[in-house]
């Protein structure tokens, strides 16, 4: 599904991704941690095209989209679903057109009531049935996180890329969130990746891990072997202890 | 200390240069997006209610006490002198050639190209536009190329709006103040104007509005740094826009004349 080589991004002079290599199976689910500011969700943003890269390939689902013009994006686009960290929810629009707008932009056939109906169903789904009619102002937190997830998935896109899914939510609530996501998984057979800081949440939702560290993957696996990575800095960063080179 | 100020001018000329750069590449974009037209017709309509109609309380406001003001100011010499037959004339010709579109063209960018700044720009910082693009939708044609030309038709017909009542008020206020009746304002109004004075102004509104659409889009869309970026961009776009206004019209003024 996503295939990256020596991945190289550099913004205002500042190396920000240095050689990144990846491969990701279809239908796999990959989590990615890291500390703040070591370049994740601009990894992913590259992902989808939205940083253009110094060099290196980025291959999703058999297009490589390095070089690619804008217009040339709009069908690998059309097949990333993506939950943004501040969830990026449309201010303009109620919630229930939040929801049906990928959905209405790629299937412009569709009629009004059509379009109203499924946006219902997926908020049933995230348990916001109700709220459909509320601007994203009037939302909480986890309400907004909620309409976010259902926006991003709304489209059974084959790649669902989530940034920070239960960042400032209370245990509960993300419990709630990585429940959903799987069942979301389950139902679409997506590829998923999620960032969190929440490893020990994402842990329950996730097979694979890496770890991002100062635009480098010092970590890429199975979750069962992340304990056991001799890196000290992936150690440190796992176990949140204070001592070591972080 | 003369190396010091010639690096603040340098620093100074690319920081304008790059602003007017960018308002260029922006003009190129839109441009390219409307021909052939590839723009939300939806959004259009949106901006033209939110841009346009929702302007129109203030834009009577101002535009009534405007043909008063100038009424107000010549009273005086209007009396004075015994000039009453030049009352219509005098406040037809300030206020379609120059008071209006300049005046509306400046309350047009403090009401509608600020808010327009502000929106653009916490559609930025909240990764709004990060998420049209993600959708794969152009930001440019969906929400820019739109609002361009709401601007654009609602300062022309905001213009039109505003010079009849801006003519109303400086009838009423000459009445009042100067003792000229109805009948003789209209008639050294409509004797002694042309065409060309109304459309010399329209010309103008069309292109403040052009200029407020720009900037207020290219300092919205540029946006860095957060909330106090978005106040920063704000202020921005209001003097850019003041600036192009005031510029606009000593060329358009010098090259219609």
């Amino acid at each position: 599904m996503i295939h990256v080589s020596n991945l190289h991004l550099t913004i205002g002079g500042r190396p920000l991704l240095q050689g990144m290599d990846l491969h990701v199976e279809s239908g796999s689910v990959w989590g990615i941690i890291g500390p703040p500011g070591g370049g994740k969700s601009l990894f992913v943003k590259t992902l989808c095209g939205l940083f253009r890269p110094d060099r290196g390939s980025i291959i999703i689902d058999g297009t490589e989209i390095v070089g690619l013009s804008e217009p040339s994006m709009v069908p690998v686009r059309r097949k990333i679903g993506m939950l943004f960290q501040n969830n990026a929810l449309f201010d303009f629009m109620r919630v229930w057109e939040n929801v049906a707008f990928p959905l209405a932009r790629l299937r412009p056939e569709l009629s009004q009531d059509t379009l109203r109906e499924r946006s219902l169903m997926r908020l049933q789904e995230v348990g916001l049935l109700g709220s459909e009619d509320k601007w994203p102002a009037e939302l909480s937190g986890g309400m907004k996180k909620r309409v976010g997830i259902a926006r991003a998935t709304m489209t059974d896109a084959p790649l669902v890329i989530y940034d920070e899914p239960t960042a400032g939510l209370d245990p509960v609530t993300t419990s709630k969130i990585y429940d959903l996501l799987e069942k979301i998984r389950q139902e679409t057979g997506a590829t998923v990746l999620a960032i969190s800081s929440d490893i020990e949440g994402l842990s329950t939702f996730v097979k694979n891990m890496m770890l991002i560290h100062e635009g480098r993957f010092l970590f890429q696996g199975p979750l069962s072997e992340l304990t056991d990575c001799g890196d000290p800095l992936v150690h440190q960063f796992i176990r949140g202890l204070e001592e070591g080179p972080l | 200390m003369t190396g010091n100020l010639l690096a603040r001018l340098g620093e100074s000329f690319l920081l304008i240069a790059h602003e007017v750069g960018g308002v260029i590449h922006l003009l190129f974009k839109v441009l390219v997006a409307l021909i052939p037209p590839r723009f939300d017709r939806d959004e259009l309509w949106r901006n033209l209610y939110k841009m346009g109609v929702r302007s129109v309380p203030i834009i009577i406001l101002t535009a009534f006490f405007t043909g008063g003001i100038m009424v107000i100011q010549s009273a005086v010499f209007v009396k004075k002198f015994g000039a009453t037959s030049l009352v219509g004339w005098g406040a037809g010709y300030a206020v379609f050639r120059e008071v209006g579109p300049i005046l509306l063209g400046l309350m047009f960018s403090g009401r509608v190209g600020s808010n327009n700044t502000a929106e653009l720009g916490t559609m930025v910082i909240t990764e709004q536009i990060d998420g049209l693009r993600a959708l794969a939708i152009d930001p440019v044609n969906y929400l820019i190329v739109p609002r361009v030309l709401a601007m654009i038709i609602m300062l022309f017909l905001l213009t039109i709006l505003g010079d009849i009542v801006a003519i109303a008020g400086a009838a009423l206020f000459g009445s009042v103040l100067a003792d000229v009746s109805f009948a003789a304002f209209w008639t050294s109004f409509s004797q002694n104007l042309h065409i060309a004075d109304l459309t010399h102004g329209l010309v103008k509104a069309a292109v403040f509005g052009f200029i407020v659409s720009l900037t207020s889009c290219w300092f919205g869309i540029s946006v860095k740094g957060g909330a106090v970026g978005v106040g920063r961009a704000v202020n921005n776009s209001v003097v850019a826009a003041a600036l192009g206004i005031v510029l606009s019209d000593y060329i358009i003024t010098y090259t219609l004349s």
